[in-house]
């Protein structure tokens, strides 16, 4: 408990230092920051397109960042989340296209089954590279990532394509209904919640998140008492390559309705950053995701009534999870305290 | 000026909130060779570190030839004349032995280090010591015994006057612990002052002139040798009279539960790979392997565990193979391990006591059931197993990062006999932990045997293996090279089998 | 495919060398500037995006002061910034290196986006003829002889740089007192700090010159290999450039061997374009390719590892153990 409120503490401080350095930055620009941020944040809460916005941006981003978190917790630096993605949604998209004879809810399932199957094979290329031949998983991720975006891209302007001017697929036969109109947002957010919630329960109730714990923070020790550190890590990541799957999938089936080029770009990395930020704590990450939910959905609403370009968001999210990632810079307090302690401990003596 | 090159006075260092020292004191004169005795974690080391500046003192005061010195770093230390001889190397194996002696003030030539001058200077020390170093090797290609030479020839031709060895014959065999006395006197003659950090009383009244003692942190006493006997020094170090032996009972051998026959085992290290191997361990019976570290034991106890390839051979545990088999299936069928390395093979350092406690057997009932892990379980367990070892801190929720070695070592010691299995592999199960945790964690392997478990037990400790075995079998690069009863075995002959000699 | 039987020596020709180096030479800069701080074992992740500040940098500067030489050491001192800040978030506040390699790409993304809009008020992509260009090296006497001009003539200055660059490091890891300091703190930073040498400076050393090298990477990125600007210019390129370390373990003239591979699979499908591959196809040549060798020379390493520490191989010369 006591980890959780201190991490907690942390975050809150680190959303502090970086809208303060927004802040500052828009002071740079000329801009009035309070004006900046209120419009930021009229533009993810106001009226239902508003707040439908910010829902949906959310629903991708819990998905992937708790992707990225699961990964993390076995000891993977997952950056193939956003591959993940565009493979789960291509392979919802050629099912929800070619497999009409289902029946409607069949079909949908077997839609996120495909996705799923798919974003997860994807992922045990690096994952096996990794634990057999020590490849380094950030590096084939990354790489992979640029290969998915081509092989959509090929296969929604090739044999795929619906032959509209952009390159898209055509509509899938099952749609998840949107609610909040006329933003995006869809059932797909409860979706995501239901399985963000199990991946928790799984983590830190079952046997196999036993093992996902035990590898992500001892991997010789797992090996010493019986349980196959490279399976394990194998395994999560595979999980991780589903989660994006669904991502994918519900991005497909929810707010387009097709596979569009190029539809998932940054959806990966965003989710890994509210991960980063959260040190793939699977209780805080969502809320990260949340949070950066509002700051993507509020930009264009931000760039549009003020002279604050949305771009501007972006480099206080990059501030933000750099200044996260120092793990000993809070530190400072603790010290502070000791050192009181031990100057008292002088006056006694 | 003072007569003392060294003076450190009223030392204190934590780490975290551990205190490591408490009230540091030692002197060392121009010349002599001073012992520092204690037991495992009395603090030697560390004051040694603090001395070396490779830690800041929290409080009290280092004075270096009169010098008061604040804020030491290694370079600063050097600088004043000190040099070390760390229990591990530090030396870098992908770099050459010449490479790794001019670290840190290399002759250059231009832009070039000038290998040529180096090696020149390394060589006149070479002779003058007949120390026979291998310049040109890599360091991970030579003995244990070189590289403790290297680390000599470094710590001279950086301008030591002061030279401090940390347990250096912890490494060694009783000879090549001679070979090196008779270094360290030469280097005594050249009026060179000698730090030896030790905890074995017979090398420490063979070579000291002075022995500091300390216990628990704190300093306790100096004496010249010539007052001293090692009765006395026992009671200083130890702080009331132990005697660890343990009452050993002679069981007759039962059945064969672990057999190994022929077995090739493949290593980083050419002197570590196991060559064709053949034991038995009986029911009730325990088995020491005595040998060097470094020549194959922990590739046996790792093939053993199914966490490293067997080539060649078989290893049959109750008749059954299991050679290559999973760590998880070997473990089920009947293998309980203490590995050598508590902090990364043992524990899980950032998972609580209780975890740990549990964790072999996790996904069994009573600790889970389907796919859930039964929390109530794994507390009632920690609850009993952290009473009936006395674990402390008792409370089970603690990270075992936050204990203490031997503490520490007695969580992996009762998860692992408390499984009631038929055989026990023992690797290092006392290195690093204090007094009241050895005669613990001894006495419950004693334990185990009495109740008919197979004990491989793999110590660097001579005494150790002597003192609880009943059959000892000595390995040199990863060879048997003799085998006896242990009521036969002394430091002589056990010492000249690790070598490489033959028995009789 | 019959075309590309058919046309097998226009796409495999003298042109085709020089054609993989020039566009393996930005890959080589990024792989140069990983190998740097990976000899003090440290994974610049952050390699891809302090190339691309580089990029902005370089551009930016030549346009608004005209110099082109001004415009790379901006681009330089602008790399080793960025390189500092990971450095000290990495060494003094202990940050995980592949969180804040990632926080810092992220950064450079976001800044060079903001920055063309704030300063040069565009969006995705600045050319102008008022950039200069790095120049190139035209040798005279090589216009008469074809083999020579196809291949030498006409490189720009930082192309003959890259390969000065790489034996300098090549002299500069294994002949030089900091070199033989670096590889120390990098294998075994206790060993080098009990020497009396001080880690930490040596790793903060390692990661300015880190940056320096791929603030250069991107000013060839952005002036030399082209005259613009363009947001995620880099578009994985540093990535490459860690991966092609990794393939060369850190050693220079390995690593940009490894790059020159990449560089053929992309000039060899640039050509295969033409006779009518999928242009996404050939967009991925380069990655594929990448990841293949990454992983076959890691596997080769797994096997020969496992080969060395074999003990069924007859013991070598007996190590003696009695001095």
């Amino acid at each position: 408990m006591n980890i959780k409120a201190s991490g907690l503490k942390r975050i809150l401080f680190t959303v502090v230092i970086a809208l303060v350095i927004g802040a500052v930055l828009i002071l740079m620009i000329g801009e009035n920051p309070i004006e900046a941020y209120q419009a930021l944040f009229k533009g993810a809460f106001k009226g239902k397109f508003g707040f439908g916005n910010t829902v949906a941006t959310f629903t991708p981003l819990l998905l992937t960042s708790i992707a990225f978190a699961v990964a993390a917790q076995a000891g993977a630096f997952n950056v193939g989340v956003e591959g993940e993605v565009f493979l789960g949604g291509i392979a919802a998209a050629y099912i929800g296209v070619n497999f009409t004879f289902l029946p409607k809810p069949i079909l949908l399932i077997t839609c996120f089954l495909g996705a799923m199957v798919v974003a997860g094979a994807w992922a045990t290329i690096p994952a096996v590279l990794k634990a057999y031949y020590g490849v380094s998983e950030v590096c084939t991720t990354i790489l992979m990532n640029t290969v998915a975006v081509y092989i959509t891209s090929y296969l929604v302007s090739g044999p795929m394509s619906a032959g509209t001017a952009n390159a898209q697929s055509h509509s899938v036969a099952v749609n998840l209904p949107q609610f909040m109109k006329p933003s995006s947002a869809n059932v797909g957010v409860f979706i995501a919640i239901v399985i963000v919630v199990l991946v928790a329960i799984m983590l830190y109730k079952t046997k196999f998140g036993y093992k996902i714990r035990v590898v992500g923070t001892n991997p010789a020790f797992a090996d010493c008492i019986g349980i196959n550190s490279k399976k394990v890590f194998i395994n999560s990541m595979i999980l991780s390559g589903a989660i994006g799957g669904i991502a994918g999938c519900i991005e497909v089936l929810g707010v387009h309705g097709y596979f569009l080029n190029n539809f998932a770009v940054g959806l990966g990395s965003n989710g890994m950053l509210a991960a980063l930020i959260a040190r793939s704590n699977v209780v805080l990450t969502p809320f990260l995701a949340f949070f950066l939910s509002i700051l993507k959905a509020g930009a264009m609403g931000m760039q549009q009534s003020t002279g604050v370009p949305k771009a501007l968001v972006d480099t206080i999210i990059a501030i933000f999870i750099i200044v996260a990632t120092m793990e000993t810079l809070f530190e400072f307090k603790k010290k502070i305290k000791r050192k009181v302690k031990k100057e008292k401990g002088e006056a006694k003596a | 000026m003072s007569e003392y090159v060294v003076e450190m006075k009223d030392i204190q260092k934590s780490f975290g909130s551990v205190k490591a020292v408490k009230n540091g004191f030692f002197t060392a004169k121009k010349g002599e060779i001073h012992s520092l005795i204690g037991e495992n974690g009395a603090g030697k080391s560390t004051m040694m570190k603090l001395l070396f500046g490779m830690y800041p003192i929290d409080e009290g005061e280092i004075l270096i030839n009169g010098n008061n010195t604040d804020k030491l770093t290694p370079k600063i230390a050097i600088d004043h004349g000190i040099g070390m001889v760390h229990q591990e190397f530090m030396l870098v194996g992908e770099l050459t032995v010449l490479e790794n002696i001019i670290l840190g003030f290399e002759p250059q030539k231009g832009l070039k280090i000038d290998f040529d001058a180096a090696k020149k200077e390394v060589k006149k020390y070479i002779e003058q010591y007949h120390m026979d170093i291998q310049l040109e090797k890599k360091v991970n290609q030579i003995s244990v015994g070189e590289a403790q030479r290297v680390e000599i020839i470094k710590t001279l031709m950086r301008g030591a006057e002061i030279i401090i060895l940390d347990e250096p014959t912890a490494v060694l065999t009783p000879q090549e612990a001679q070979h090196l006395f008779k270094i360290l006197m030469n280097l005594k003659k050249d009026h060179k002052t000698i730090v030896f950090i030790s905890h074995k009383l017979n090398e420490v009244m063979n070579i000291s002139d002075r022995i500091s003692v300390m216990r628990q942190g704190q300093y306790i006493d100096t004496v010249e040798k010539g007052n001293t006997s090692p009765l006395e020094l026992t009671k200083l170090m130890i702080g009331r009279e132990v005697f660890l032996n343990i009452d050993k009972t002679y069981s007759k051998a039962g059945k064969t539960v672990l057999e190994v026959e022929d077995v090739w085992i493949p290593s980083q290290k050419e002197t570590s790979k196991i060559r064709g191997m053949s034991f038995h361990v009986n029911e009730g019976e325990i088995v020491g392997v005595a040998g060097i570290d470094g020549n194959g034991q922990s590739e046996l106890v790792e093939a053993i565990i199914g966490l490293r390839e067997v080539e060649k051979g078989s290893i049959k545990l109750s008749g059954k193979n299991i050679a290559n088999k999973k760590t998880r299936a070997i473990r089920k069928s009947g293998l309980s391990v203490i590995p050598e390395d508590r902090n990364t093979q043992g524990l899980n350092r950032e998972m609580s006591i209780a975890d740990n406690l549990a964790a072999v057997e996790m996904d069994r009932v009573p600790y889970s059931k389907g796919f859930m892990i039964r929390q109530e379980a794994i507390v009632q367990n920690a609850k009993e197993k952290v009473e009936a070892f006395d674990i402390r801190p008792d409370d089970y929720n603690l990270p075992t990062s936050s204990l203490s070695g031997g503490n520490a070592q007695k969580v992996v010691v009762a998860r692992e006999v408390s499984m009631d299995n038929k055989l026990l592999i023992a690797a290092q199960p006392t290195r690093g932990v204090d007094i009241g945790a050895i005669e613990s964690i001894r006495n419950s392997l004693e334990k185990a045997k009495k109740e008919g478990t197979a004990v491989l037990l793999v110590s660097a400790e001579l005494e150790e293996i002597i003192s609880l075995s009943d059959r000892i079998i000595v390995i040199h690069e990863g060879k048997i090279t003799g085998e006896m009863p242990a009521d036969e075995a002394n430091e002589n002959n056990l010492g000249l089998l690790m070598m490489g000699g033959t028995h009789e | 495919m019959s075309a590309i039987i058919e046309n097998v020596d226009k796409i495999f020709n003298v042109s085709l060398i020089y054609a993989t180096f020039r566009s393996a030479t930005p890959i080589i800069f990024a792989a140069l500037c990983a190998a740097l701080t990976q000899q003090a074992n440290i994974l610049n992740i952050g390699t891809e995006g302090i190339m691309l500040v580089g990029s902005f940098t370089a551009v930016g500067v030549s346009y608004l002061t005209g110099n082109w030489v001004i415009g790379v050491l901006a681009a330089m001192i602008s790399g080793a910034f960025i390189a500092s800040i990971m450095a000290v978030g990495h060494i003094k506040y202990n940050a995980e290196i592949c969180a804040i390699g990632m926080g810092i790409n992220m950064l450079a993304l976001a800044v060079t986006k903001l920055l063309l809009n704030v300063i040069f008020k565009t969006n995705g992509t600045f050319s102008d003829p008022k950039i200069v260009p790095i120049p190139k090296v035209h040798f005279a006497f090589m216009d008469d002889i074809p083999v020579l001009n196809q291949l030498l003539n006409n490189w720009s200055i930082t192309e003959w740089l890259a390969i000065v660059l790489i034996l300098v490091l090549q002299f500069l890891f294994y002949k030089t007192v900091w070199g033989l300091r670096l590889r120390a703190v990098g294998q075994f930073a206790m060993a080098a700090q009990t020497a009396g040498i001080k880690v930490t400076q040596i790793k903060y050393q390692a990661m300015i010159a880190s940056g320096l090298m791929g603030g250069l990477a991107g000013a060839h990125l952005s002036l030399g290999y082209s005259t613009q600007f363009v947001e995620n210019m880099t578009n994985n390129r540093g990535f490459m450039g860690v991966a092609a370390m990794y393939f060369g373990g850190a050693n220079p003239i390995l690593t940009a061997l490894g790059c020159l591979l990449f560089g053929f699979a992309d000039s060899v499908g640039a050509r295969l374009q033409a006779y009518g591959i999928p242009s996404q196809f050939v967009l991925m040549m380069p990655y594929i390719v990448t990841i293949v060798i990454l992983a076959i020379s890691m596997y080769v390493k797994y096997r020969n590892n496992k080969r060395k520490e074999s003990s069924l191989l007859a013991p070598k010369a007996q190590l003696k153990t009695q001095g």
